[in-house]
This record gives structure tokens, sequence and C-alpha cells, in this order.
């Protein structure tokens, strides 16, 4: 039950945090550094409000030991923008109304970041789409106008910066 | 809130075992997907927690045309699903991963936590199953190889004995004229079935079946072969009747429970119609492969 | 209706203003804070040494408390505070401030419990783990009462008592009626109509907003009280804590800036703004409690189940004669809000044909589970579901066009519901055109398939006071500053439906400025003037009257002195459109804005430009100033073996007045199909003895990417004369047909009547193995 200290890399800075081993990684990014644009929004690994990315993949940032990210590269919501220009896919949700509460969308986010990174260069369909954000749970927007954005952004609609 | 427990963290397998066999009330978590869910409504809470996550010796997915497809404990279920080999070789496995919860969690989760955890609405259990997969366990004492379907004892209890771990999954080479079926029964696209069934057919040359194996996931406390059904369709012609027969046994042989989700009497007539459906749809892929 | 009546009522009624920001699209005003994680909720708040509090809940569904021991508790390490009902003297609260029989909820109870997972203690701690450990620790000794569940039982003479005195555990009844209704059965019957009665089961649903009920507060040594609240109406909270602690309402300031989704869910004092208040309150810290969504799921509220008979006459020919309708609600075990939606569900219910004779009756009963509430529809998705369903089996069985039937009998403008509401600008008959002209051009969809229709109408702004609110429904104070940008202080809370964005479109568009040049500010009590807030689909209609109203005052300062400055003759109109003051008739002779501004203020004696606007509706009849219309088409294809409902399309022809933010009204189409068709055939809250079955995500099923189907709108543009700028409600009426809609579909494509909520495979089946069976005995 020894805490133990931890490295790892978020948004492209090191961190070290002295944790004990059972803190899950969304703990480590929202209580012990402060990125609180992670949500949670349940218990049982559900609702993808807490997506992060680690090495690139989209996880559940609730579902995972931080102590099992040792020396990886998280990122978060707020590692999105560079120099305080967004992302395409942050600018195609402004252009799509594609958030309402936008407590999910942090996580819709990384989702949608992760979906178009694996599928950069070849055409998506509609349910591709659809099937990339399956696991986060948006109870405002009916999803459509997320999916047309991640679209558009697929289609090369948005340039990076 | 998650209860306190010691880390251990293995470098290699050896060490692994030796740090599993040293621990008493010691749980190994890998991707942690669903251990993390019960530990955190206080149901498991070991002394001593083993992390094998980072042991990359065992994350590979090797194929051979002899011996056929091995998949390391620690793989990921993305990496199953991405993987050319077992699109190509095995699509039904690949499928069946496409379908398995969220991509967050197939990003995480591994094929040997999955199977340890043994959960009978898991989804690979089945389709290995049907696909004859072994696998392969093992501790400070040495390793033993079985079939996976001896492997699950009763909800959430397998054929691991003390100091084990879940090393590798086999999948044989396919029988010529072989085509592996699997469906879940959900009211949403990521969830776990209500009840599932794999069947796998394989043909003779004059379109006769020439074997069956027919897996019921969900329908009992382990997944549940259909024997009586694979008999009956032993060296009959595709009939559209006769799966329907077959649909009939795995209504009557199948033992569901009854939760809120739909009633005992509603999953065994979804086994029965996904039975009938998965054969057919076996027995169609069958014919077109070589 | 002949052509030239409609003609007629779009010359009279649609303007030809063009306008510079209503109706274009705009991104959110708080889009970028969302999209980069800056936006801070009540759940990410963090204060200097701030403690976290715990609620200890009932394991049972009725029980009286006989003693509750904190001793334990108390001397865990690490536990400040453990409160329990004897530190709040079981002050009894509730919406329906007016009605003191109907404020029955005490938070911490000093008596009984009457459902599991109601409050009986909190504990404050330094960490969350250690409250929760606390918790344990806490022994209450109960003595188990009898309990009952369901509203039909629980009004049955020998039910267990839930609340003393009141009768046979009716909390609340209401009857509405118009017309003959006696008498037009008696015709009906006596002419040859035919006469139909059903009885309904819906079901409840939650809200499930993401961010679960929330807050932090942080009572200071000089008896002030800032309380951080995921909150539909930060003036409600304020008040309402004001009054179960005994403080002024100007000292209690709430602050609700951004907000994780309410749905109706979220305006009544929750457990977690309460506790959190006491706990605060007690030891002079920060206390912050946010509720894990299992407690969410037991102990927040849920929309209210309800048992409906539906008794309906109609013509041969397709005339609709008469209804009586008699509905049982499972109120839960207290009032809340639902006594609203129990009026609401019986006044929508007749939506939108124009009954000679209506009669309804509700009874809302309590039972011992968790109270039901309002919830996007309020009580209207139940009632549609009945009542369009019901009269699409009648045209059936008539051998009569639904559509036809539907368009002889719809609302139109200009038509008063008797003794009950006035209706103004009404599309109803152009909805039900489009959606004929959209359905019969899909031509045949093969078998199992078909498409299914609804209409409805809802209320855009609730005329109701219950609150006892004495200040203005809604009230707004615009400040121009020197250099032209503008500061909105405005009352209505956004919680994602985008009333702030909506508010600076109207000040925009008001003022001649651009949308950037609005700040707005809502959400904070000490701020911004008092606000009913997010509920009865107001904020458009009411607050956007009240900025309106604002800016129009402040435009007023403005020209006024640019006439002066301009030497204009009198008879000149001035505006400003795009920052650019300007002669209306002579457009290029004007000046800039922003140097209007400056001259202005400095003329003013260097004070800013400040306009105010207020709303209060009157004389508007007993429920709304104005009511949208609609009617959507689902086209749903089911799998006859497994009972499996796959929803292709979703088209809505909908009538919402004016639309202001075009993005924001797909988003609540959208939103609101979404929500409706998990309400159609997925959300549930099964229980057994009152304990909930599926407190989580994983049992409880709400859509998904995959599962949300097509989605598409047909725009009825009409212009309503209550409204700012002809605009009404959009976004909650339209969760009102879905359900109905979906059952409508089913019906056509297997021949099966569906009359119970969720429409699950199971029940699917179980009425395709019905219809079999009957056919067989034929």
């Amino acid at each position: 039950m020894e805490k133990r200290a931890l490295k790892l890399s978020v948004n492209g800075q090191e961190y070290e945090v002295f944790i004990h081993p059972k803190t899950l990684l969304v703990e480590v990014i929202r209580d012990h550094l402060g990125f609180t644009g992670t949500k949670r929004g349940c218990e049982t690994v559900s609702c993808g409000a807490c997506t992060v990315l680690v090495n690139g993949a989209s996880v559940k940032s609730c579902s995972v030991l931080a102590v099992q990210v040792e020396g990886m590269e998280v990122t978060t919501v707020e590692g999105l923008e560079q120099d305080g220009k967004l992302s395409p896919i942050q600018k195609a949700f402004l252009d799509n109304g594609s958030y309402q509460c936008g407590f999910c969308t942090p996580g819709m986010l990384m989702s949608a970041t992760a979906f178009l990174k694996e599928n950069e260069g070849r055409e998506v369909t509609e349910h591709e789409i659809r099937e990339g954000i399956e696991g986060n749970i948006c109870r405002c927007t009916g999803y459509n106008s997320i999916v047309r954005a991640i679209d558009a952004v697929a289609k090369g609609t948005y340039k990076e910066e | 809130m998650i209860n306190d427990f010691n880390y251990l963290k293995p470098g290699s397998v050896k060490e692994a075992f030796e740090m599993y066999a040293e621990h008493d009330d010691c749980k190994v978590i890998c991707g942690g997907q669903s251990l993390l869910i019960v530990m955190r409504q206080g149901m498991v809470a070991p002394e001593y927690l083993l992390d094998i996550k980072g042991l990359d010796e065992l994350r590979y997915i090797k194929y051979d045309e002899k011996d056929g497809l091995r998949i390391g404990a620690t793989t990921t279920h993305r990496e199953i699903e991405k993987s050319p080999i077992i699109q190509e070789k095995y699509p039904v496995l690949s499928l069946m991963e496409t379908k398995l919860a969220s991509i967050q969690t197939r990003n995480w989760g591994t094929i040997g936590g999955n199977l340890a955890h043994a959960d009978p609405a898991g989804d690979p259990a089945p389709v290995l199953i049907a696909l004859n997969a072994n696998i392969k366990v093992g501790g400070k004492n040495g390793e033993r190889t079985m079939p996976l379907e001896d492997f699950f004892k009763d909800y959430f209890e397998t054929a691991l004995e003390k100091g084990e771990l879940v090393l590798e999954v086999h999948v044989p080479v396919p029988p010529a004229k072989t085509s592996v079926a699997y469906q879940k029964f959900n009211l949403l696209d990521s969830d776990m079935g209500i009840v599932a069934v794999a069947a796998s057919i394989t043909l003779n040359g004059d379109d006769t079946c020439k074997d069956a194996r027919i897996v019921l996931g969900n329908a009992a406390p382990i997944p549940k072969r259909v024997k009586n059904a694979e008999e009956l369709l032993k060296g009959k012609k595709f009939d559209e009747k006769l799966f329907e027969e077959v649909g009939r046994i795995s209504y009557e042989e199948s033992e569901p429970v009854a939760d809120i989700h739909a009633s005992e009497e509603h999953r065994r007539h979804l086994l029965s119609v996904l039975t009938k459906r998965m054969i057919k749809k076996a027995w169609e892929q069958a014919r077109a492969v070589a | 209706m002949s052509t030239e009546i409609k003609e007629l009522k779009y010359s009279t009624f649609k303007t030809n203003i063009k306008y510079s920001v209503i109706n274009t699209k705009v991104h959110n005003v708080d889009g970028i804070a969302k999209v980069t994680g800056r936006a801070q909720y009540t759940f990410d708040i963090k204060l200097p040494g701030m403690l976290y509090g715990k609620i200890l809940r009932s394991p049972h569904p009725h029980a009286r408390i006989i003693n509750i021991d904190t001793t334990r508790a108390m001397e865990l390490p690490g536990v400040k505070a453990v409160v329990t009902g004897k530190d709040t003297l079981g002050i009894k609260q509730g919406i329906w401030r007016r009605y003191e029989e109907l404020c029955d909820e005490q938070i911490l109870p000093l008596e009984k419990v009457r459902y599991i997972g109601e409050p009986v203690a909190a504990v404050a701690a330094v960490t969350e783990e250690i409250a929760e450990q606390a918790l344990d620790l806490i022994d209450v000794e109960y003595e188990v009462l009898p309990a009952v569940f369901e509203p039909l039982d629980a009004i049955k003479k020998d039910a267990p008592v839930i609340h003393e005195g009141v009768e046979r555990n009716v909390n609340v009844t209401r009857h509405i009626e118009w017309g003959d209704v006696d008498e037009a059965f008696a015709e009906a019957e006596k002419n040859g109509g035919y006469i139909r009665e059903d009885w309904f089961r819906c079901s409840g649903q939650h809200h499930m907003c993401m961010e679960t009920r929330a807050a932090v507060s942080s009572y200071t040594p000089e008896g002030k009280l800032t309380v951080w609240a995921s909150t539909q109406s930060a003036y409600y909270t304020q008040a309402l804590i004001a009054g179960v602690l005994g403080m002024r309402e100007g000292d209690v300031r709430v602050i609700a800036t951004y907000v994780g989704g309410g749905f109706g869910g979220k305006f009544e004092l929750d457990a977690a703004m309460f506790c959190s208040a006491v706990l605060s309150k007690k030891l002079c810290k920060p206390v912050k409690i946010v509720f894990t969504r299992e407690e969410d799921m037991i102990a927040s509220k849920r929309r209210t189940p309800m048992y409906y008979y539906v008794r309906t006459a109609m013509s041969r020919d397709g005339q609709l004669l008469a209804r009586e309708s008699r509905m049982f609600s499972n109120g839960g075990a207290y009032t809340g809000m639902g006594a609203t939606a129990l009026y609401l569900s019986g006044f929508f219910h007749s939506f939108p044909y124009k009954w000679k004779a209506y009669r309804y009756d509700g009874y809302r009963v309590y039972t011992n589970t968790m109270p039901s509430t309002s919830m996007r529809g309020f009580g209207a998705p139940q009632a549609m579901f009945c009542s369009e369903q019901q009269i699409e089996w009648m045209c059936a069985d008539l051998g009569l066009d639904p559509y036809e039937v539907r368009r002889k009998n719809a609302h139109t403008e200009c038509y008063e519901v008797p003794g009950q509401a006035f209706i103004q600008s009404c599309g109803m008959t152009e909805c039900i055109d489009k959606i004929e002209q959209w359905a019969k051009s899909k031509g045949d969809l093969g078998p199992n398939r078909a498409i299914g229709i609804s209409s409805c109408g809802f209320m855009s702004g609730g005329i109701f006071n219950w609150f006892d609110s004495p200040y203005s429904f809604s009230s707004a104070v615009v400040t121009i500053n020197i250099d032209g940008t503008v500061e909105l202080h405005v009352g209505c809370q956004d919680i994602g439906q985008g009333s702030n964005t909506t508010m600076a479109i109207i000040a925009a568009e008001t003022l001649g400025v651009k949308v950037e040049d609005i700040k707005v500010h809502s959400g904070d009590t000490d701020h911004c003037p008092a606000d009913l807030g997010a509920w009865g689909s107001r904020q458009t209609l009411m607050a956007g009257n009240a900025v309106k109203m604002a800016c129009e005052d402040a435009k007023r300062q403005l020209l006024e002195f640019a006439y002066a400055e301009m030497g204009l003759n009198i008879v000149y109109d001035l505006d400003i459109k795009d920052r650019w003051v300007h002669v209306i008739a002579r457009p290029e002779r004007g000046m800039k804005y922003e140097d209007l501004v400056r001259k202005a203020i400095r003329a003013k004696d260097g004070q800013r430009i400040v306009g105010r606007g207020y709303y209060t509706p009157h004389r508007k009849g007993m429920i709304s100033p104005a009511y949208s219309y609609m009617m959507q088409a689902v086209d749903a294809e089911i799998d006859p073996e497994t009972g499996k409902i796959k929803v292709h399309e979703i088209m809505t022809a909908h009538d919402c007045g004016q639309p202001i933010n075009p993005l924001g009204l797909v988003g609540q189409l959208e939103g609101a199909a979404s929500m409706a068709l998990g309400y159609a055939y997925l959300e549930d809250l099964p229980m057994d003895e009152g304990k909930l079955l599926n407190p989580n995500l994983v049992d409880y099923k709400v859509i998904r990417a995959p599962e949300m189907p097509k989605t598409g709108m047909i725009d009825i543009e009409t212009y309503e004369a209550e409204g700012p700028y002809g605009a009404k409600e959009a976004g909650e009426g339209l969760t009102n047909p879905t359900a109905a809609a979906l059952g409508n579909a089913i019906f056509h494509a297997l021949g099966i009547q569906m009359k119970e909520l969720p429409l699950t495979p199971e029940r699917i089946l179980r009425a395709l193995r019905e219809k079999k069976e009957k056919e067989a005995n034929k």
C-alpha cells in the first residue's frame, strides 16, 4: 500500500507524481495535475467522458491504473490546441454545433482525434465514424452533429494550422 | 472506492510466476477493464495485485500455415481486430472483436484478461471454442495446454490453478471448407450479448455437413456446446427446416438465467433464432472457402 | 382549408425583414471554452481547504427512523462533521412554495424515510474516501414499515400511508374539462360514431445528465454562503437554500456557469446542494458533494411513470367528437415538480386537436419509490404515446386516412382551447402536409418496415408561478462600454441548450452589433438579475423578450443622441445594423456605432449606457403565451423473429416560429430525437420492492452513436406575435412525438398495438404471438 513515484508525460510535459498504486489515471490527470478538462460520468467504464490518449490510442482513464502508464505519453483535451490554435476537430465541433452542455465533449474529442488519426488518408463511412465514438455517451446532441464534424475533418475540410 | 493493495510489477513471465506463487490473496491485472469495475464495487479486494500488462513477452500474434494462430495473453483486443493475418485467415475473430465493447476498452483490454475473467457473456470464448482453440496456462511448476472448452468451470471460474496465468491462445488451422459465424443479440451495438451464438460448419465436397460446432454464449454458466445439434447436422444437406430443428435443440439445451434485459423464455427463443441463422450463414460462407 | 386562407396567413404573419444575425450560423458563445476543456463545471471546482461530503442513504423503501448514532463515524480521523435530520430539524421544502402541503420533502428526514436511497445523514471529511468510510460507521436504527410501489396499489383503501393525513396516498389531482363530455359521447353513440377505449402504461426515464448532481458550498464567517451548483435555475436554488437555512436570499450566492445537462431534473433543491450547504454552514469550510452515477440514478428524480385510460369518440368520417381520460401517475415519495407534470400531461393529451368536449382526471399518487418530476416534455411524451396511437388505430379501424383525420381536427391559428389557452401562431396543418408528402415520397419500404407518425404541440414558456417568485419571470440588463462592447446580464440559465447564444443573437440583432460584441453573463445570482431559469421551454420567449426590451432601451438612448448629433429632421427613422448607425431611408447616411457610443457616454456625464428589460406573461391563458407545433415521422424496421427494432430515419416538420439560432435548432431536434427514441424502446427503470435494478450505465441503456438514425427537419416558419422576433420554443416539445410515432411504425409494420413502454423486443414478440393466436381463433 506504499505510495510510489510515477513518471508520465501529459501533453508533452514530463510530470512526476507520488501516488497510491490504486490511483486511477483519471485521478492523476484531474486531481494531481489539475487537467480538469477530462471528466468522469460513471463508475462502470460506460460513458467515455474520461477518454484520453495513451501513446496515441484512446482509453477510458477511469479504467486504467495510473501505475500502468509509467513512462507513457498521455494526451488530454488540453493537449489538442497548439499555441492557442485549435485543432481541426475542435474547429469542426464549433462549426457543426457538436456539443451542447459540453460535459462529454473532451472525451468525445479524444475519441474523434484517435479515430481520425487511425484512419488518416483513407475514406471512412458514416457507420465507421459512429462506431468510432460508440464508447462515448452524449445525452445532449444525438451524435449526428458530431458525426458531421468528424466527417468534415476526414474529408479534409479543415487543415492543421 | 478501490481498497488498498500492494502492487507487484514483474519484469518477466518467470518473475511473474514467482511473485504469483509467493503471494497469497493475490489477483492478476492485465488490461483491468472488468477487474477495476468489480474492485471499485468492493467485490474484489485482494491484498496484492500482480500487474502483467507490461509483459511484452506475451504480447504477440503469430501465424504458421501448419500450426495455426498463436495469440499471447497480453495482446490487446484491438491488436487482434486490426491484425491483417487474422483478418485474412480468421475473419470471424476480427469481426467479433469489432463488436466487443468500445474502442477504448479494446485498446487497453487483453485477450488473456478477457478469458481469465470468464464472464459467460464474453464475446471471444464462443468464437474461439467454435474455432477449436486451445489455451495455454502456466505457473512456477510448469505449463499446460487444454481445449478452451475445458477451461471454463462456472460463472467467473476457470481451470486456472493457484499461481497460474493465462499465457496463450492457440487456434489450429481450420479444416478445408470450414467457416465460422458469430452473432450476439443486444440492443446497443457495443453491449455484451443478451445471448450469442457461434457456429462452425465444415462441408464435404458434395455440400453435406462434415462437421459442426455450435457454441452458445451467455446461455449457461459457461460457453455451451450443443453437441446433439452438431450430431444432427452431420451428413445432412443444406435444409432450412433442419436448421429450425437445430435451433430448437439450442432452445431446449440452453440454461439461460432471466434478468431485467430478457426473460428465460425470450433468451431461449433468441438462441434458437440465432443458432438457425448462424448455421445457415456459416454454411453459405463455407461453400465459398477452399 | 382553402389555399387563399393559407396565403393570407403567410402575408399577415410572415415578416419580410432581413436579419443580420438572427437565423444565421454562429458559433456558440461558450464554444471555445467547451471544446478546449476550459469550461469549469461544478464537478471541477476545487477550493482551498475544501472538504468532501458523502451521503448515507436509506436501504428501506419505507421505515421509521428510531435512532441515528453518529459517534463512531465522528471518531474516524479526518471526519469533520456528520449531520442528520436533527441538525436541520426536518425543515420541509418544495418547489411549489405557494402550497404548503406540497412542500413535503425533508432532505434529511427526521421521522421516516419513504424511498430507497433517501438521504438520512451526510458526512464531511478531508477526503472523499474517508467520508465514504465514515458512512459505514453511522448506525441507523429503523423500524421497517409496509411499503407500496405502484400507484394503482397505493390508491387502495388499505394501502400503507406514506404521508400522514394524505388519504389513499393521493398527492395531487387535476381536473381539466370543457364542453359536455357525457352528452358528446351519448350523441356519438346515437349517431353511430366510433368509440374506443384503451389502457396504456408509460414508463419512467432517467434524465441521465452527463454531469451528475454536484454542489460546492462555501460558508464564510461574515455570514455569507456561496454555492456552486449544477442547476437549471440559479435563482430557485438561491431562494430554496436561503429558505431551508433561514438565511436572507441576498446572503446566498449561487454560481452555475457551466452545467452538464439538466433536462428537467435539476431545478429542485437536491441533496448535494442541501447537504453541502448545511455542512459548510456548520464548519465554515467549503464542502463539495458529487453524486456517483448510482446515487444519481437511485436518488435523484425521474420522468413520471403513468397509467392512462383513454376513451375517444370519432365520427365515421374522422371528426374527433369527445375524449375522456383518466391518468394515475407514480409520484414516488414526494411532490417535487410532479404536480406540474400532472397538469401538463392532461392538457397536452388534448393536443393538437380541436375537441368540442374533453375531460381529463389526473391523480398523482405517492408511492415508496424515488420521486418523479419534470423531464423534457413534462408529461407530454406519455400523453402523446397514448393519444396518437389510439387515434391511429381508430383511423385504421374505420379505414380512414390518418393524415386527413389529423388535418381535419388540427389546431389552427387564433384558436382558443376552451377556457385554457389561446393559440396565436400555428403551423400544424402545414406540418401534416409536409410530412405526408415526405412519407409518400418514400414509396414501398418492404416487409416489416413502415413509417409511423405523430403530431403534437408544446408550450413556449410555462405561465406557472407556484414558486411564488416576487420577481419578473425574466429580466435582463444590458450595459454598453465606451468601445461599443456590450455586457449582457441575464438570469436565464444555460444548461447546454445554448440560451446564452440565443440571448447574444437577440441582443446583437436588436442593438445592431455583432455577436462577438456581446459578452453574456449568466448563472450567478450576485451579478445577474433573477429569472425563473431553464424549464418549461420558457427562456427563448421570456428571457428573449427581456433581452430584446433591454437592448431596445439602450438603443433608444443611443439613437436619441444620434438624432441630435446628426441634426436630423425628426420625421426620419434611425437604425443600427452591423455597427452602422444610419437613416433607414438613406442607409449611406450615418455614423459608426463605436463613434456614437463614445460620444453618447460623454454626453451622459460619463455614464455607461444601461438598458433594462423584463418579461412576465399577462392575460395569456392558463398555460403558455405561445405554442410550438410539429409532426414527426419515424421509419422503422422490426425483425419479426427477434423483435429487434432498427430505426432508419426520423423526419420532423416543425413550427417553432422564427428560428433564432439554426445550429442550435438542429442540435435540439437531434438531441430530443435521441432522448425520445431512448424513451421509446430502450430506457426503463425497473424496480423490485422499490429497489432500482439498473442503477448504472451498463444496465440502463441510452442511445449511442451507432443506434442514432438519420434525422431531418422541415422548418415551417410562422411568426409568433408574442415571441421575440416571432420565435417560439424548440427543443422540449420535440421529445413528445417520438414514442408514439415509433409505436405507430410498429403498428403499420407488423399489425400489432403496443400499449406499454418501452417497446422492447420481448413485448413486440408477445404482441405478435397474441395476434397470431387471435387470428388462429377466428
